[in-house]
C-alpha cells in the first residue's frame, strides 16, 4: 500500500461548488466503453492484472468457515498453475488483491490463510452493512471489533441519511471516527451510490469521504438496485482527481456490486488508465470487488492458453 | 508491429500498455483492386478512364501508394456536363415517391457496405463515421418524399457543381450533394483528394441503387482549377463550395461574372471558441477539449476562453489528463517548423507551454501543446497553425468572456460550459455563430442547420433551410448565364457624377423650378456629404428635381448609424416589430395619393396604375408585419436525447440596390422583408427613378420604425454598390443593376465575405414591366424566398441526461 490519506479539515465551500453535468458523463462512459480492448497477450495480461485487483468476496448470510476456507485457497491460486506456468505468469506472485467476508467470519479467513502461509490481507465490512442503519456506537464497535480479530482493511458505509439530506459536517464527523477506531487498518469507505439520488451527491460524499481520511472510496455495497456502473464511476475517479489535486494525497477506488465478465475487467481497467492514469492500475490504488467475476477471467485465460472454451467443472472452485 | 509480438505477458502485465490498434484495410484493398487500383471518373453511371489522361497518386498515411486517379480534362467536363443534362430529366421526372425510394436503397446499400467505406476512409486518412452519412441519407429520404409537400412552388435549380476542397470531410460533402440530389436535382461532383474514393464508391452506390444514370457523376481533379472550369459550363445552374477560406474564395472570383449563383460554406479550419465559465462542470468539460482539441484531423481549430476564477482548476486537470498522451502525426512534414515557430512567437508573448512529452525527433509528429495564457492578437489565436496546439485565454466576467469569442472574423461554431439555464441561454443569443454546443462540443445531426456566419460561409447547409439552397421559386427566373465582361475592378464606381452646371442643358427655367430632395442617412434627413445633387428626369426628359449625389462617406454614415441601432432592433421582440411595420403601413395607406402622384411623376405610369401599385405595397408591408411574428425557430427532434433549437437570426446591416421598375413595390417588399427578420438595411433607389423613395422617407419618420434602422441614399449606382461592397460591417448586398455591377459584387465580397443576392436587369430595356421579377405577385414562394436571403439558422444543442 502506499503512504495512507491523512484526510483533511472539512472543506465544506468546496462540496458547494461541486457541478456535474450529467449528460456529459454518460458521454463519457460511453467514450471509454467504446474503445477498443486489448486483444491476444495484451488481453491475457490485463486480465491477470485484474485478477490481482480483485477483492474475493463472499457476503452471505450461509457463509460458513469452509466456504470461507475454499474462498481463501481460491485467493492464493486463482488461476491453475499450469496456465500461469504456460504464460511465464508461475513464479510473479499472482493471487487476489484480498479476501473481503463479513465481520464474523474474519478469524475463520484469517486462520485459513494463516495455515496457507499467506500475507493476503483480510478485509471486512462494517459499520452495519449494508444499510448502516444502526447506532453509531454499535458501528464503531463492529470496526474495532473487526481489526481485533485480524482484519488489516475495513470497508465501512457511510450513513445515507446524512448524505441524502446534506449534513455533510455530521457525515465527517462519522467517518472520522472510524477511521479512528480502524487504526493501522485500511479504510474502503463505501458511498452506496445507488441510494445518493444524484451525481452531484455521490460527488459530494465522495469528497467528504476522502477529506475524513478515506484510503478507498467504493461504489456499492453490492445489495442495492442500482450498483458500480461507469458513470457513477466517472463522477468518483474525478472526485479523486480533484482531492488529489488540492492535497496530494492518492486515494484508491474500488468499484464493486454486478462485475461479473472478463470483458467488464477490462472495460474497469481501462477507465481507471484513461482518467487517473497507470498509478490506479494496481492493488494498491484499485479493487475489484467482486465474487464470480474471477472465473470467468480463469476461462478467458484457459482460453487464451490452449486456444479452447473450457467447462466450468475444468476450472477449480472457489 | 514486428517488436510487439515479442511482448511476454509479464511485460505487458508491468507496463499495463493497450497494445497496438488492429485495422484491417482488407474490403476496401480488393474494392480498389477490383478496378485494378486505377479509378476512372464515375460518369454517366459506369466509371470511365479516358486515355493519356495525368492521373494522381492516391497514398496512405504511410505513403505507399494506394491507387491512382484521373485528372479529368476539358473533354470530360463537358461530357460529365451533358450527361448530367440528361441525368436531370429522368431524375427530375420521376415522382417525390420513387426518388425517396432510390434514396432509401442507396441507404441500405451504404449499410451494407459500410466496412469497405470506413476502411476507404482510414486509408485516405479522413476517418469518418459511417453511421453518421447513414443517418444523413436516412433523413433526406424523408425530405425526397416530401419535397412538394413541404416546398411547393419551387422547383430544382437543375445541374449542381459540388467543390470541395482537399480538406473537406466526406460528411460535409454529402451534407450538399444529399439534399441537392434529394430535391431533384443533378449533381456533378468536383471531390479533393481526402473525398475522392469515397466519393466515387458513393457514385457507384448510388448507382446501384437505381439513380439515373448521369444525375451524380463525379469528376476526380488534381487542383481547384477544374472545379472553376466546371462553373464555368454553360449547362450548370449553380455551384455550392465546402472547405478552406482560400480556395472559396478563389473559386468565387473565377466565377465572377459567368451569371453562376455560388454558395460557400468555408467550415474547413475556423477558429471556433470553447468558452469555460466558472459554473461549469470543469471536468467535464476538459474531457470535451481532450477530445476535440488534439485530434490528427480536426474539423475546427479550438480556442479555448477560461474564466479566471476557474482557470487554475482547468490548467492542472488538463495537465493530468495530456500527461499520458503521446505525440501526434501531422499532417505534413512541413508543417513542424510552422508550428513550432507559432510555439515560440506565443511563447516570446509570455505564453506558458503544456506538453506531456519532449518534441519527438520524428518532423511529422508533435505533442499535443497547451498555450496557457496568450493575448487574443497573439498570431496562434488569430490564424492557428495547423497541428494539436490549443491557445488558451483568460477572461474576467461572462460578458468578456462572449465579447472574446465573438472577436473573431470567423463564425462557424461555438461550445460553451456552464450549468446555469439562464446564462446559457443568453450566452447562446450574444454569440454570432452559426451553432451553439450547450456544454457539448462537434455534435452533428443532419436536422439542424450549419450554417457559417461572417466569414464562415454565406448559406446554410442542412435541416430543411439546406434544401433551399438548391431550389429557386418556379415564379422567380434563374439568373441568365453571361460571359464576364472586362470589368475594371479597381475603378468600378470610381467615376464620379457630373455635377449639374449653371445654366447647363439639364436647368430648367425659371417657371417651375425643381424641388431638390434630401437623402435619409442615420434617421436624419440631409444633403450628400460632398454637398452635391444630381438631377432627376421626367419621362419627357425634362429635370423633375434635383436629388443627393450620395458617395463612399454616406454609406459609411449610414452603416455606422445602423450598427448602433440594430441590436436593439433585433432584440425587439417579433411582436414589437411587426406593430412597428404596421404602423409604416398605416403610415403608407395616409400619404397614399401622394405616393401615387410622386409614382406618376417620375415613372410616367397612369395614375391608376400607380395607385395599384401604392395599394399593393400597403398590402405587402401588412403581410410582413404579420409573417414577422409567425415565424419563429423550431425545435427539432433528434436521435439523442436533449433539445435542439433552430433560430432564425437576422444577418445584421443588409444593403440593398433597387431596381428601376415597380419603384415603390420593390422597395417596400425588400424592406419589409429585412426589417421584419430583424435587420438594418441601407437602401440605394433606382438612380433612374430615385424620387418614390425619397417621398417615402416622410413616410418611414412618420412611423414607428426607430431612427437610423433605414437608411435611404441617391446616387450614383456603381459608385453606391461600390461604396457598400467595401464595407465589411455590411454582411448582405441585394443588388438589382447591371451585370457589370453583379461580376464586380461577385469578385469583390468574397474577401470579406457578403451573402449576395444578385439579379441583372440591363438599363435601356423597355420601360414595361414584363421583364424581370413581376413584384406584384405575391406568391408565398417568393415572400419566403426573401424572408429567407434576410435570414440566418442558429443551431443550439442543449443535450441533457
Amino acid at each position: 500500500m502506499s503512504a495512507r490519506n491523512p484526510g483533511m479539515e472539512l472543506d465544506l465551500e468546496w462540496v458547494s461548488k461541486v457541478r456535474v453535468n450529467h449528460q456529459a458523463v454518460l458521454k463519457r462512459a460511453q467514450q471509454i466503453q467504446g474503445r477498443k480492448l486489448p486483444k491476444k497477450q495484451w488481453q491475457a495480461a490485463w486480465h491477470l492484472r485484474a485478477v490481482t485487483c480483485i477483492d474475493l468476496t463472499t457476503l452471505a448470510g450461509d457463509d460458513t468457515p469452509s466456504n470461507v476456507h475454499r474462498l481463501c485457497l481460491k485467493a492464493i491460486q486463482p488461476v491453475r498453475q499450469d496456465l500461469l506456468e504456460s504464460m511465464g505468469m508461475h513464479d510473479k506472485g499472482i493471487t487476489t488483491a484480498a479476501v473481503c467476508v463479513y465481520p464474523a467470519r474474519v478469524a475463520d479467513a484469517v486462520k485459513s490463510l494463516k495455515a496457507a502461509n499467506s500475507s493476503i490481507p483480510v478485509a471486512s465490512v462494517a459499520t452495519g452493512f449494508p444499510a448502516g442503519q444502526t447506532a453509531l456506537k454499535t458501528r464503531l464497535e463492529e470496526v474495532r471489533m473487526a481489526v481485533e480479530d485480524g482484519a488489516s482493511e475495513i470497508d465501512i458505509v457511510i450513513n445515507r441519511t446524512l448524505a441524502l439530506t446534506g449534513q455533510w459536517e455530521a457525515l465527517y464527523q462519522e467517518i472520522r471516527q472510524f477511521r479512528e477506531a480502524c487504526g493501522e487498518a485500511h479504510m474502503k469507505t463505501i458511498l452506496a451510490v445507488g441510494e445518493l439520488g444524484t451525481f452531484g451527491n455521490v460527488y459530494k460524499a465522495s469528497l467528504v469521504a476522502m477529506m475524513a481520511g478515506s484510503d478507498f472510496i467504493k461504489t456499492s455495497t453490492g445489495k442495492e438496485t442500482v450498483n458500480a456502473t461507469y458513470p457513477v464511476a466517472i463522477v468518483m475517479v474525478r472526485a479523486i482527481r480533484d482531492y488529489f489535486l488540492r492535497s496530494g494525497h492518492k486515494v484508491g477506488f474500488k468499484p464493486a456490486g454486478g462485475i461479473r465478465t472478463a470483458k467488464d475487467s477490462l472495460v474497469w481497467l481501462t477507465l481507471m488508465k484513461e482518467e487517473l492514469g497507470d498509478e490506479w492500475l494496481r492493488p494498491s490504488l484499485f479493487r475489484l470487488g467482486a465474487s464470480s467475476l474471477l472465473a470467468d477471467i480463469e476461462r478467458q485465460l484457459y482460453h487464451y492458453v490452449t486456444g479452447r472454451y473450457a467447462a466450468y467443472h475444468e476450472l477449480p472452485m472457489a | 508491429m514486428a517488436g510487439s509480438t515479442t511482448k511476454s505477458v509479464h511485460d505487458i502485465f508491468e507496463s499495463m500498455e493497450y497494445g497496438p490498434a488492429s485495422s484491417s484495410t482488407a474490403t476496401a484493398q480488393s474494392w480498389l483492386e477490383s478496378h485494378s487500383c486505377a479509378l476512372g471518373l464515375f460518369i454517366n453511371g459506369a466509371f470511365v478512364c479516358p486515355p493519356d489522361r495525368q492521373t494522381c497518386n492516391v497514398t496512405d498515411a504511410s505513403g505507399q501508394r494506394l491507387c491512382s486517379t484521373v485528372c479529368a480534362a476539358d473533354e470530360d467536363v463537358s461530357l460529365s456536363a451533358s450527361s448530367s443534362l440528361t441525368g436531370l430529366k429522368a431524375w427530375s421526372e420521376l415522382s417525390c415517391y420513387q426518388r425517396a425510394k432510390v434514396f432509401q436503397s442507396f441507404g441500405s446499400g451504404l449499410q451494407r457496405h459500410s466496412q469497405c467505406l470506413a476502411e476507404l476512409c482510414e486509408m485516405v486518412q479522413s476517418p469518418s463515421s459511417v453511421s453518421a452519412l447513414v443517418r444523413l441519407v436516412q433523413y433526406y429520404t424523408g425530405w425526397a418524399q416530401l419535397r412538394d409537400v413541404h416546398a411547393p412552388g419551387w422547383t430544382p435549380q437543375g445541374v449542381v457543381a459540388v467543390v470541395v476542397s482537399d480538406d473537406c470531410s466526406l460528411y460535409s460533402l454529402l451534407l450538399k450533394v444529399l439534399p441537392a440530389l434529394a430535391v431533384g436535382n443533378a449533381i456533378i461532383v468536383i471531390p479533393g483528394c481526402g473525398t475522392a474514393l469515397p466519393a466515387l464508391l458513393i457514385g457507384s452506390l448510388f448507382h446501384e441503387a437505381g439513380l439515373p444514370a448521369g444525375a451524380l457523376n463525379v469528376v476526380t481533379r488534381k487542383d481547384l482549377s477544374l472545379g472553376i472550369k466546371v462553373a464555368q459550363n454553360p449547362k450548370i445552374n449553380c455551384v455550392t463550395y465546402s472547405g478552406n477560406k482560400k480556395e472559396g474564395e478563389m473559386l468565387s472570383r473565377e466565377t465572377a461574372g459567368w451569371g453562376i449563383p455560388v454558395s460557400l460554406s468555408l467550415s474547413a479550419n475556423a477558429v471556433c471558441p470553447f468558452i469555460i465559465f466558472e459554473s461549469a462542470d470543469i471536468d467535464s468539460a476538459v474531457d470535451g477539449v481532450i477530445e476535440t482539441a488534439f485530434k490528427k484531423k480536426k474539423e475546427w481549430q479550438w480556442v479555448l476562453c477560461v474564466q479566471e476564477s476557474v482557470w487554475e482548476g482547468v490548467v492542472a486537470r488538463l495537465k493530468l489528463r495530456m500527461a499520458g498522451m503521446k505525440c501526434l502525426p501531422l499532417l505534413a512534414e512541413s508543417d513542424r517548423h510552422i508550428v513550432e515557430a507559432a510555439v515560440q512567437e506565443a511563447q516570446q508573448q509570455g505564453a506558458n507551454v503544456m506538453q506531456p512529452c519532449p518534441l519527438p525527433s520524428s518532423l511529422s509528429l508533435y505533442p499535443p501543446t497547451v498555450l496557457c495564457g496568450v493575448a487574443p492578437s497573439c498570431p496562434c489565436v488569430v490564424a492557428p497553425p495547423p497541428g494539436p496546439l490549443l491557445p488558451m485565454l483568460s477572461f474576467r466576467t461572462a460578458g468578456e468572456g462572449l465579447t472574446i469569442g465573438n472577436h473573431s472574423p470567423h463564425g462557424q461554431a461555438a461550445s460553451i460550459w456552464t450549468e446555469d439555464l439562464t446564462l446559457a441561454l443568453e450566452s447562446t443569443k450574444s454569440l454570432s455563430v452559426g451553432t451553439v454546443w450547450v456544454n457539448s462540443h462537434s455534435v452533428f445531426d443532419p436536422s439542424l442547420c450549419l450554417s457559417g456566419v461572417k466569414e464562415s460561409g454565406n448559406c446554410t447547409d442542412g435541416g430543411r433551410e439546406g434544401l433551399f439552397q438548391f431550389l429557386r421559386p418556379s415564379l422567380s427566373p434563374p439568373l441568365p448565364r453571361s460571359s464576364p465582361l472586362s470589368v475594371d475592378y479597381v475603378k468600378f464606381g470610381s467615376t464620379a457624377s457630373r455635377p449639374p452646371i449653371p445654366g447647363g442643358a439639364e436647368s430648367a427655367g425659371p417657371a417651375r423650378a425643381p424641388r431638390s430632395y434630401l437623402q435619409l442617412v442615420g434617421g436624419r434627413q440631409c444633403k450628400s456629404d460632398s454637398g452635391s445633387s444630381v438631377a432627376v428626369l421626367a419621362p419627357d426628359g425634362s429635370v423633375l428635381a434635383y436629388c443627393p449625389d450620395g458617395g463612399r462617406k454616406d454609406v459609411r454614415n449610414a452603416v455606422e448609424a445602423a450598427i448602433k441601432v440594430q441590436p436593439g432592433w433585433k432584440k425587439k421582440s417579433p411582436v414589437s416589430r411587426s406593430q412597428a411595420l404596421y404602423s409604416l403601413a398605416a403610415s403608407l395607406d395616409l400619404r397614399k395619393r401622394d405616393m401615387a402622384m410622386s409614382l406618376q411623376a417620375q415613372t410616367g405610369l397612369s395614375l391608376e396604375e400607380a395607385e395599384r401599385e401604392a395599394e399593393l405595397s400597403i398590402s405587402r408591408l401588412c403581410d410582413w408585419a404579420a409573417h414577422c411574428e409567425k415565424a419563429g425557430g423550431g425545435v427539432q427532434s433528434l436521435p439523442q436525447s436533449g433539445s435542439a433549437l433552430s433560430l432564425p437570426d437576422p444577418l445584421g446591416v443588409v444593403g440593398v440596390v433597387l431596381p428601376d421598375r415597380w419603384t415603390l413595390l420593390s422597395l417596400v417588399s425588400l424592406l419589409g422583408a429585412a426589417l421584419a427578420a430583424g435587420n438594418a438595411v441601407v437602401m440605394v433607389p433606382s438612380e433612374k427613378h430615385p424620387l418614390p423613395a425619397l417621398d417615402f422617407i416622410q413616410v418611414l419618420q412618420s412611423s414607428d420604425i426607430p431612427e437610423g434602422v433605414v437608411s435611404i441614399i441617391t446616387g450614383g449606382r456603381d459608385q453606391l454598390t461600390q461604396a457598400m461592397a467595401n464595407h465589411s460591417v455590411m454582411q448582405a448586398i441585394w443588388y438589382w443593376g447591371s451585370q457589370e455591377g453583379c461580376q464586380y459584387l461577385q469578385y469583390t465580397c468574397c474577401n470579406p465575405l457578403k451573402s449576395l443576392w444578385l439579379h441583372c436587369e440591363e438599363q435601356g430595356g423597355s420601360e414595361g414591366r414584363g421583364e424581370g421579377r413581376d413584384w406584384a405577385l405575391s406568391h408565398p414562394s417568393l415572400l419566403e424566398e426573401m424572408w429567407r436571403q434576410a435570414t440566418q439558422w442558429k443551431s443550439v444543442w442543449i443535450p441533457t441526461a
